[in-house]
């Protein structure tokens, strides 16, 4: 998830109004008061934990920015202080564009009731409306008015929804969420807040990306549970999640999820070992591979030199199969490495050296 | 999708000359798939192991019918490829690549809808087909032939179950893989009627995971349309919320698409539904 401004500069570029706002330090003086002060956390209801105050004038500028520069948000302590105008509303409403896999669709999700109590909406509150690749504009900014209850205001929606649905496709977002999307006391919209997430597989088109605050991911490796004591290395997602699975069953905690992925070699699972003894509650490791692209020798090959050169390796219970096990299993046995014919086995195995 | 679809005489490969795409159509010609060419805009006019390279899909038809393809080009190229092949009006399009933007799977999605391809993937391991079919990457030595039919999201659960179900002597009809992506082809259900109008299949093994609401499509689907056995597992039982493990596809968001409710769920509809990999094989029957 983006910052507040990162995805308001977003917002600014595709020609959506944003409140005018700027980043603040201690070092900065402020004119025309009042304004609101936001911490810039990557995560939502932020105000009601105190991330959001206005202030009149300097030194309550100087207090508030104390406090919210020093509060932590949901884990999370500020990178950012932002200062904005304080506007005057009218109304406040909910306008978001997602990723709907159900429709496999850009899908516009709207209610008239948004701000910070939006979670409390019920569902019917809410109007989703699965959007095609080129949406007749007129037609959905007329449905979202008389939504909103605001007839005279299709014009007005129509032009920011094609704005917003522009933006959506150009940047490889997953969600733009507008949240409340004010009307101001003259009658104008105004994204108040915004919350935006990015496409990780598209950041090979985005070098702008580089700069955002949303950093790549590594979804094959995850820690679950800090203080798990069983890691496990599997290659394939669903073999890995398998892994935790039969981990879990057993009564143990799982440390992480692992996925060497289907070109496995020694280096990469050498790696791999690195990452989960990083963990220091965890007393076995546990590994899973079926090959089919991935060679067991090669997997073989990382154990042996594991066990070599990291002193500190928990005990390995480990099944491989598949792709080259046979030769796989002689170096194991050569080197005199014990190995399981299945994960039940491996999980056995790791519960008796819990008790 | 009709069983028709899963005999092609022809078959193609889209980024022939990449290594991936040269090892594999080694794999599938081995295993008995007539590969008759492939395209790599660059390498017009070449040859990979006998098999001719040409610029276009467009130019092999000049020359050949063409019945499926597989695809093998990077990420940044796959939507591309997907929408030549639609463009081309290929009955079968099987795309292996991992990591295509959504956004551009959203627009293959609405070109498929007024096509008459067919999409299996992306990311998946594609299909073991009746009669030495191979479109992917699936390794044709675990399969052996026979009357199950074998659907997963998951490739290495593919592989592990089919090679489970071999050791135990059950052979199968297909092996399809439909992928880890949020939005991608062929699902589930679509994989359902298929092997529910095979007469050859006799019973079906279903493996899904965590997001998504497929598996519980796929369960209302069973309920009404398939009288085939079917026996199932999803993985991801002790996945954690809203964190993505491995594939995009599989990240919990609400309840309704944690493993548990799915399994609950399957197991309303009558499927035989397993708590792990290898209860799954013996399962099978």
């Amino acid at each position: 998830m983006l910052l507040e401004y990162e995805a308001k500069n977003i917002l600014k570029d595709a020609d959506i109004p944003v409140p005018k706002g700027v980043l603040v330090d201690r070092a900065s003086v402020l004119h025309d008061y009042p304004f609101v002060l936001k911490s810039q956390v990557p995560t939502g209801g932020r105000g009601k934990l105190g991330g959001i105050k206005v202030v009149s004038n300097q030194i309550e500028f100087e207090d508030s920015l104390t406090s919210i520069q020093s509060l932590e948000i949901k884990g999370y302590i500020p990178s950012h202080v932002l200062a904005e105008e304080v506007i005057a509303i009218n109304k406040e409403l909910y306008l978001s564009l997602l990723i709907d896999r159900s429709t496999a669709s850009t899908t516009l999700v709207a209610s008239k009731s948004g701000g910070v109590e939006v979670e409390d909406n019920s569902d019917d509150s809410f109007l989703k409306l699965p959007l095609n690749t080129t949406p007749n504009f007129d037609s959905v900014g007329q449905m979202i008015a008389d939504w909103y209850d605001l007839p005279e205001k299709a014009f007005l929606l129509s032009d920011l929804i094609e704005k917003l649905h522009i933006c959506f496709q150009k940047n490889d977002a997953t969600l733009i969420e507008i949240n409340p999307l004010v009307v101001t006391n003259k009658g104008m919209f105004i994204a108040a807040d915004c919350k935006i997430t990015l496409d990780e597989s598209a950041r090979f088109r985005h070098q702008e990306w580089s700069s955002l605050h949303q950093q790549p991911i590594d979804s094959n490796f995850v820690i679950l549970h800090e203080d798990g004591n069983v890691a496990t290395i599997a290659n394939g997602a669903g073999l890995a999640m398998a892994t935790i699975d039969a981990v879990h069953a057993a009564g143990l905690i799982p440390a992480n999820f692992l996925d060497v992925g289907g070109g496995a070699n020694e280096a990469s699972v050498l790696a791999a070992f690195e990452r989960i003894t990083s963990v220091k509650s965890v007393k076995a490791i546990v590994i899973n591979i079926f090959a089919g692209i991935t060679r067991c020798d090669e997997i073989a090959k990382a154990i042996i030199s594991a066990k070599s050169k990291i002193d500190t390796l928990p005990p390995l219970f480990i099944r491989l199969s598949g792709t080259n096990s046979d030769i796989a299993n002689q170096m194991l046995d050569d080197a005199r490495i014990e190995r399981a014919h299945s994960l039940a086995e491996c999980v056995e195995s790791a519960k008796k050296v819990m008790a | 999708m009709t069983p028709e679809l899963f005999q092609p005489t022809n078959v193609i490969v889209q980024g022939i000359t990449g290594t991936h795409g040269k090892f594999h159509t080694a794999a599938m010609r081995e295993a008995g798939t007539n590969i008759i060419a492939g395209t790599s805009p660059n390498k017009a006019g070449e040859s990979i192991d006998g098999v001719p390279v040409y610029d276009s899909i467009s130019s092999i038809q000049k020359d050949m019918r063409v019945d499926a393809s597989v695809i093998f080009v990077p990420a940044a190229f796959a939507k591309h490829a997907i929408l030549e092949a639609i463009d081309a009006s290929v009955p079968l399009i099987i795309c292996i690549t991992e990591g295509i933007p959504v956004h551009d799977m959203i627009v293959i999605h609405e070109r498929l809808e007024t096509s008459i391809s067919v999409l299996i993937g992306p990311n998946c391991p594609g299909l073991i087909g009746p009669e030495g079919l191979k479109l992917g990457i699936i390794p044709y030595n675990l399969t052996t032939p026979g009357s199950v039919a074998v659907v997963s999201r998951s490739g290495t659960l593919t592989y592990e179950a089919t090679a489970g179900l071999t050791e135990r002597g059950i052979g199968q009809r297909y092996v399809i893989g439909i992928g880890g992506d949020r939005i991608h082809g062929a699902g589930f259900v679509e994989c359902l009627a298929l092997f529910e109008s095979d007469p050859t299949v006799t019973s079906i093994v279903l493996i899904g995971e965590i997001g998504g609401k497929e598996e519980i499509k796929a369960a209302e689907y069973i309920k009404t349309s398939v009288t085939k056995p079917v026996f199932g597992y999803i993985t991801g039982l002790s996945a954690p919320e809203n964190i993505q493990l491995g594939h995009a596809g599989a990240i919990l968001g609400s309840h309704e698409e944690a493993a548990e409710y799915k399994s609950q769920k399957l197991s309303e509809a009558g499927i035989i539904m397993a708590k792990s990999i290898v209860e799954l094989i013996n399962s099978v029957s």
